[in-house]
């Protein structure tokens, strides 16, 4: 059973005048434990095939099931629910929340959903420790290289446990020895704790690294290959 | 979430530290106002009680609504006796209070004269101790105590003999009575140095034509808050006498209290304009807040974070800041009313060493006098404006999508 199904699926943005279509009817399935690369150019429909797989988007038209779950039959509670307990999101830039520390933006997650502070602190620690930040746990992300800050990021996704990590661009930002570092990082928490991750991307390494690639053009998949 | 709320306050610390600066200067200054205003309504209420009426009043039927000086209280000694044996420790003042004139050989004037206990009237009010020349009244009968305006009215000085012409009661013709210038007082408030007459009971009984008559017996209490008590033993007990009316202090002296409703409700209005600029601050510094980290709330709701927990992260962030700005503006309100508290505000170079004020002659020292559970619901309200404020902030987040929030710059 695929952890994502997407079926015809359709997404067009008004832009005044102009009618943008961003998905021109993509099918796909994600079988749990993959690790999977979306490529494509700019506007290819990555980032907002990304969206709606990870619930934050609705499509114009279409199907998208996310662990048994058909997102269109979900009301916007469920949606942030769903978000919460089974999906992972990592950022092209970061996106933690400033105030709060290495430690308190991991466990931000597991805070919502009502995880007990001894056990969230013992996951957390233990993810950290995973993503290689022992000893960093109570530096604001001001504090932290750019490299450090998307581990944080990382920790922060897989935290939860989710079903599915959705990441896009993880390694934009960062300058190559970090981002072969991170790319390793989550190769390693794919194989070893069978975390699904699904990747937008233009970066060598991550389809390096990635087991398949599907190829988007112009809001199709152009091709869909397995390593 | 509060600690994530806190940290959030002083993410732009100037920012926020002027809005809790404007929080607190806008209580500071109501504090300081309330002190002052809860210092003037003591001051005319003690003044109110102690010269016009008592804390409970016994008067006869309807005389309080026009004060008639015809409907008098008869058997006024008894009433006084019974009254003294019931509350020991307690100060009872019969009254009798006429108009007339005082003559002089040089001049004569209208005056109003109150026939007093001059013993137990001293206890009560401040005016023996105004008294300039002479002495207070004795309770010998013969003399007067006179206001100073009056007596250079009168060009009579202390010992010489005034008369007093008036026609009162049932009688048909005008009374009349010697009287000697015992006294001569100075409160500072023209209106009654130049009016005011105190002579003893009796010989204003006498002028009356009727013996044993009192316009209102009152009784001070060493402690107002037993007025509710007071009133409801001396009603049992006046209960067989339909032609009495017992009154407690709020209605003896309606103009007073009528006056400081009126005053309250006015500074209400001004408090309610200080509210709003505040809140106006306050408001801005939210939102402002709120809209610059539409992005991260955009990331927080794809974390998992459902609106209405955003709208609640805001909402303690607007209850933070009311919290620490009333909790300054109490403690700078309370100490910046130290010294208005202890010392006073002086307006006697303007107003003169008294004025009269709804019927009282009050201080031109205006001192304050702590009003603390007042001033903590004003602190209170400006914590719940302030929460106000945040609302549209929080409605505001409340309805962000995430996608369209992440996009935002």
């Amino acid at each position: 059973m695929s952890i994502v199904s997407c079926r015809g699926l359709t997404r067009e943005y008004q832009q005044g005048a102009i009618t943008v279509q961003a998905l021109r009817g993509v099918d796909l399935d994600i079988a749990p434990g993959e690790f999977t690369a979306l490529m494509g150019p700019s506007g290819s429909g990555k980032t907002t095939l990304l969206n709606l797989v990870g619930a934050l988007d609705r499509p114009t038209a279409g199907t998208i099931t996310v662990d048994g779950q058909e997102l269109g039959k979900l009301s916007a509670s469920a949606l942030s629910d769903l978000r919460l307990r089974r999906i992972g999101f990592i950022f092209q830039s970061y996106n933690l929340i400033p105030v709060l520390s290495a430690l308190e933006n991991a466990e931000f997650v597991l805070q919502l959903q009502g995880v007990a502070t001894a056990e969230r602190r013992e996951r957390v620690m233990a993810t950290l420790a995973q993503v290689g930040l022992q000893g960093m746990e109570h530096r604001r992300p001001g504090e932290l290289s750019g490299g450090q800050q998307q581990r944080v990021a990382v920790a922060r996704a897989i935290a939860g446990r989710p079903a599915l990590v959705l990441a896009d661009e993880p390694t934009a930002n960062l300058d190559s020895h970090t981002a072969d570092g991170l790319v390793e990082t989550m190769a390693t928490l794919n194989r070893d704790h069978g975390i699904t991750f699904v990747f937008a991307t233009h970066d060598p390494r991550v389809m390096n690294a990635a087991r398949r690639v599907v190829r988007m053009v112009d809001g199709k998949v152009a091709e869909d290959t397995r390593k | 979430m509060l600690v994530l709320a806190a940290r959030n306050l002083f993410r732009n610390t100037r920012r926020t530290v002027i809005t809790l600066l404007g929080i607190a200067f806008g209580l500071m200054m109501v504090e300081v106002a309330i002190t002052l205003q809860a210092g003037q309504y003591a001051e005319l209420v003690e003044k109110g009680v102690s010269s016009l009426a008592g804390h409970v009043v016994v008067q006869a039927d309807g005389w309080q609504d026009g004060k008639d000086e015809l409907k008098v209280l008869t058997g006024a000694s008894a009433v006084t006796d019974e009254l003294r044996a019931a509350f020991p420790g307690a100060t009872v003042t019969p009254r009798l209070l006429v108009g007339g004139l005082l003559t002089s050989p040089r001049g004569s004037v209208g005056v109003g004269l109150s026939g007093i206990d001059a013993v137990a009237e001293a206890t009560v009010q401040e005016i023996d101790g105004q008294v300039k020349q002479g002495t207070w009244l004795d309770g010998d009968g013969r003399g007067i105590v006179i206001g100073e305006k009056l007596a250079e009215s009168l060009q009579v000085k202390l010992g010489e003999k005034v008369v007093y012409l008036g026609q009162h009661g049932t009688a048909t013709e005008v009374q009349s009575r010697l009287f000697r210038v015992k006294g001569i007082f100075r409160t500072g408030a023209a209106e009654f140095d130049g009016f005011l007459a105190f002579a003893d009971l009796p010989a204003v009984q006498e002028v009356y034509g009727t013996p044993d008559v009192a316009h209102q017996v009152a009784l001070h209490l060493g402690d107002p808050e037993q007025t509710d008590a007071a009133l409801a033993t001396i009603s049992a007990s006046l209960a067989g006498r339909p032609e009495v009316d017992v009154l407690p202090w709020p209605l003896a002296i309606p103009d007073v209290v009528g006056m400081i409703a009126v005053d309250r409700k006015s500074n209400n209005v001004i408090m309610f304009v200080i509210g709003s600029i505040v809140t106006m601050g306050a408001l801005n510094t939210v939102l402002m807040s709120a809209m610059e980290r539409t992005r991260e709330f955009g990331v927080m709701m794809a974390l998992g974070l459902r609106p209405r927990q955003l709208a609640r992260l805001i909402l303690t962030e607007g209850v933070l800041l009311g919290l620490l700005g009333a909790a300054m503006g109490l403690a700078l309100g309370l100490g910046l009313s130290y010294p208005l508290v202890e010392y006073g505000l002086d307006y006697r170079d303007t107003l003169g060493e008294s004025y009269e004020s709804g019927g009282i002659v009050a201080s031109g020292l205006l001192k304050g006098r702590y009003n603390l559970p007042r001033g903590v619901g004003y602190a209170g309200i400006a914590v719940v404006m302030t929460t106000l404020s945040a609302l549209y902030p929080a409605w505001f987040v409340s309805r962000l999508q995430p996608v369209a929030a992440m996009r935002h710059t």
